[in-house]
């Protein structure tokens, strides 16, 4: 029973990484913390539904639209918005960054609620209901995919950042803004595709909770909340640790939908994100800083 | 000034009789539900704003308040105990609450304490949604009266708009101005920042937690865990915002502004209020801080000075 | 090549800088001395486009250049070390010479470039692996002027190249310095060390509480005590 709670734990969590991905990479990046991730998270899933009941094409493959979507979106809501936001000293930044990703995030959940009601939708297709049983455990479809388009972007992410011109500019932006400058580096574009990527990750996101659950226009906060505590698990701007903080958050949650109830599943990983805060705020593999 | 003072001391007098005698005057239950709303927000965003808007620390669990507050109060008086006791325990318990949250909350800086509040009031609102899942009913449904209602919201929003007023222009009120603008700093001048965050985290609760036991007298039935929906945070503190934190009369313009143009809008689509609102809000943190309070102002010295009159131009540093 | 006129420059609401004005033609070497604080390096951040000047004008190659983005001037021909290097710390030797190259003149070029700094720095060659952040100060110093090199600059700006270099290092460094000037690169150096300063450049600027108060080659400035006590002291 433990085996099929471990696994069922990680698979979630892949998930949960996934989407925490996208935010760790705009919070890394730019210090904006764009509580209306969960909104964008929601914007992908209902591209991918949308282009899964109107076009026929397979759950996965909506992948690629959602990515490209919000691609464009989050460009977008950058330039906008953000980029209006990013020029203020540190402090002030990171707080009105917050307040007007907020005010974003309300924006589209009504947006979403106009165009699409509060129907519940979901992405459901013929194999997406089978498993693998392996020594006793189950292995259901749709979960293993979590795991292997969490671990597919998680790669493609470090490998784009590796080894990509652009890559290493944002990478060197994150060391040294003023220096990276200096190479002739437009910080303004980084922010901006670091952004966008980071819609784009979420938009994947909502591909997968659209065929694992379902998506509503106010999923939003659930998902932005599972996003902070996996970010603040594994560590505030390590890409890495956001994987391994989404399978902490994964575990946990399982593990307490067993042994307590699956009623308390969210509060479970919202405890643990207040007592990370309290008494390790840069996660458990962030760098303390000052 | 001091002619100033009389007019706006007047003016303030005026509106709470008139808004007193209201029931007398209009007998429309939807109207007089219109009017509660309003003071119901007018009590929550003034509230907020004491923590929020003057002390700067951005709570995004004010529902936990409005939530507990509430809860106390339905579960005592539903169980038979006089209203009275049942609604100023819903205020108590909230300042318990707020106790018990406050000195680890802010152990958290800036950000960390907006989103670990967010964390708390949904950890409540699943938490108190699990435990309490039916409907409750007022039972005495057949003897509701509206009008006692209205002049409980009133008084309260008296009351909290008048202890904001009262406490921002006291010593503590300096010394939390003073918090928001920026911590360390107001240390150095021997300024504790936890017991002016503290303080203005009680009276913040105290009162939410009162408008939560209003809200459970007027409510005939709902869910339990309703009041610790976010919207309960999140309306509040963007009328807060469009009116102008900071300020006495900003939460009760925002309050008055979002109700109205709430109203507005049902009769053409609906929801499109929240859509013009976070448009809004977004734009005054961005462009105009001091909310509309600021936009009155500006408009003031513009009027006075004239279009012709030119600032001097300011220093231009490059802030990339 | 760059000419500086008469401008003021404000840091964090503060006036850091007051009517300066200089020259720099091609091929020279130009030092900018002066006390810590004198505004030394807030004058080189203006000219790379960190800051912005408030009033005056700013003009390299014929173009005015005052209101540009940093990555327009780097693009242009200025490329700056700052103070301390400012290296990334966090990548390898060669990625943050790779870096150097970012913009599209000068990526095209890459391969001849690094050749070129590993010609001038043969230890940077040597630790092209090795994280930045793992090397000394003398040669983070180094891959900080080579990492500028890589831009194909034709303006190079040098924010106290010495600084905590020991004495040996201090020699060596300029001795790079003037190779550099050699192959063609103009330099504009902001030191402490202003025997060394007036060494190596052709002419210096005396900077003092942000205004220019002399400026000459070393016999025109001994005049000015600060310049005279380094000499003795």
């Amino acid at each position: 029973m433990l085996g099929q709670i471990l696994v069922f734990g990680i698979l979630v969590g892949a998930l949960y990484g996934l989407v925490a991905l996208g935010l760790s990479l705009v919070f890394g990046v730019t210090k904006i913390l764009n509580v209306a991730h969960g909104e964008l998270v929601m914007l992908g899933g209902y591209a991918s539904f949308w282009a899964f009941s109107l076009l026929g094409l397979d759950p996965y493959l909506t992948i690629i639209i959602s990515f490209v979507f919000l691609f464009l979106i989050g460009a977008f809501l950058y330039r906008l918005i953000f980029s209006r936001t990013v020029k203020l000293p540190e402090e002030t930044k990171i707080k009105n960054t917050l307040l007007v990703a907020f005010g974003l995030s309300i924006i589209l959940q009504n947006l979403a609620l106009r165009f699409w009601t509060a129907d519940e939708r979901g992405i459901t297709a013929s194999y997406l209901g089978t498993a693998f049983t392996v020594l006793g455990i189950r292995f259901p479809v749709v979960r293993l995919a979590n795991l292997v388009v969490a671990v597919f972007f998680l790669v493609a992410l470090q490998l784009f950042l590796r080894k990509t011109y652009t890559g290493k500019a944002i990478r060197a932006t994150v060391q040294n803004w003023e220096a990276a400058s200096l190479m002739g580096i437009n910080i303004h574009k980084v922010y901006l595709i670091s952004f966008a990527i980071g819609a784009a990750l979420a938009g994947v996101a909502g591909t997968l909770v659209a065929v694992n659950y379902s998506i509503q226009p106010s999923m939003g906060l659930t998902w932005t909340l599972k996003a902070l505590i996996v970010m603040v698990l594994g560590g505030l701007g390590s890409i890495p640790g956001t994987l391994v903080g989404g399978l902490i958050l994964g575990v946990t949650e399982s593990t307490t939908s067993y042994f307590i109830s699956s009623n308390y599943r969210e509060v479970a990983g919202l405890v643990l994100f207040l007592l990370v805060l309290i008494f390790r705020p840069q996660g458990l593999f962030g760098v303390k800083e000052g | 000034m001091n002619k100033k003072r009389i007019i706006s001391f007047s003016l303030l007098i005026i509106t709470i009789i008139a808004m007193a005698l209201l029931p007398l005057v209009i007998k429309k239950d939807s109207s007089i539900n219109l009017a509660i709303l309003v003071l119901l927000y007018m009590s929550l965003a003034s509230s907020w704003n004491i923590l929020g808007g003057y002390t700067g620390q951005t709570n995004l669990g004010h529902a936990a308040f409005f939530g507990i507050g509430s809860l106390t109060t339905r579960l005592l008086w539903i169980d038979g105990f006089p209203f009275f006791p049942s609604f100023l325990a819903g205020g108590f318990v909230a300042v318990a609450l707020a106790l018990l949250i406050g000195i680890p909350a802010f152990k958290l800086r800036g950000v960390y304490f907006a989103i670990g509040t967010l964390a708390l009031a949904q950890i409540l609102n699943i938490t108190v949604g699990n435990i309490f899942p039916e409907m409750s009913f007022n039972p005495a449904i057949s003897d509701y009266q509206i009008v006692p209602r209205y002049y409980l919201f009133l008084v309260l929003a008296i009351l909290t708009i008048g202890t904001a007023y009262f406490l921002v222009n006291s010593k503590w009120g300096l010394g939390m101005m003073a918090v928001r603008e920026g911590e360390d700093a107001a240390e150095s001048l021997g300024i504790s920042a936890l017991r002016h965050k503290l303080l203005a985290l009680i009276v913040s609760a105290f009162f939410a937690g009162l408008v939560g036991g209003a809200f459970a007298y007027y409510h005939v039935s709902y869910y339990l865990n309703m009041p610790f929906g976010p919207e309960w945070t999140f309306d509040p503190m963007m009328m807060a915002y469009i009116g102008g934190t900071g300020t006495i009369i900003g939460p009760i313009i925002g309050s008055i502004f979002f109700v109205g143009l709430k109203q507005l809008l049902v009769w053409n689509v609906g929801e499109y209020h929240l859509i013009i609102f976070g448009t809004l809000f977004i734009l005054i943190v961005l462009f105009l801080p001091g909310g509309l309070v600021e936009l009155w102002k500006k408009a003031q010295t513009y009027l006075r000075r004239g279009p012709s009159q030119k600032k001097t131009t300011t220093p231009q540093v490059a802030k990339t | 090549m760059l000419s500086i006129e008469k401008i003021d420059v404000y840091y964090r609401e503060l006036q850091a800088l007051w009517e300066i004005s200089l020259e720099v033609n091609e091929g020279e070497i130009i030092a900018l001395i002066g006390p810590n604080g004198a505004g030394k390096t807030t004058t080189l951040n203006t000219i790379s486009g960190l800051l912005k000047p408030a009033k005056g004008e700013i003009r390299f190659l014929d173009k005015t250049i005052g209101k540009e983005p940093v990555n327009k001037i780097v693009e242009l021909g200025i490329s700056q070390v700052p103070e301390s290097g400012k290296i990334f710390a966090g990548m390898s030797v060669y990625e943050n010479l790779e870096l150097g190259a970012f913009v599209p003149k000068a990526r095209k070029e890459k391969k001849q470039s690094l050749e070129r700094v590993y010609e001038i720095f043969p230890r940077l060659s040597e630790r092209q692996n090795q994280q930045a952040g793992t090397l000394s100060g003398g040669e983070r110093q180094m891959l900080a002027i080579g990492r500028a090199l890589m831009s194909k600059p034709s303006l190079l700006m040098l924010d106290e190249p010495s600084f905590g270099l020991a004495p040996i290092l201090v020699e060596q460094m300029f001795e790079m310095i003037k190779k550099i000037n050699q192959q063609g690169v103009t330099i504009l150096l902001v030191e402490q060390n202003i025997q060394a300063a007036l060494d190596l450049a052709h002419r210096a600027y005396l900077l003092e509480n942000g205004r220019i108060v002399g400026q000459g080659t070393a016999k025109d400035l001994i005049s000015f005590e600060s310049v005279r006590s380094s000499y003795l002291g």
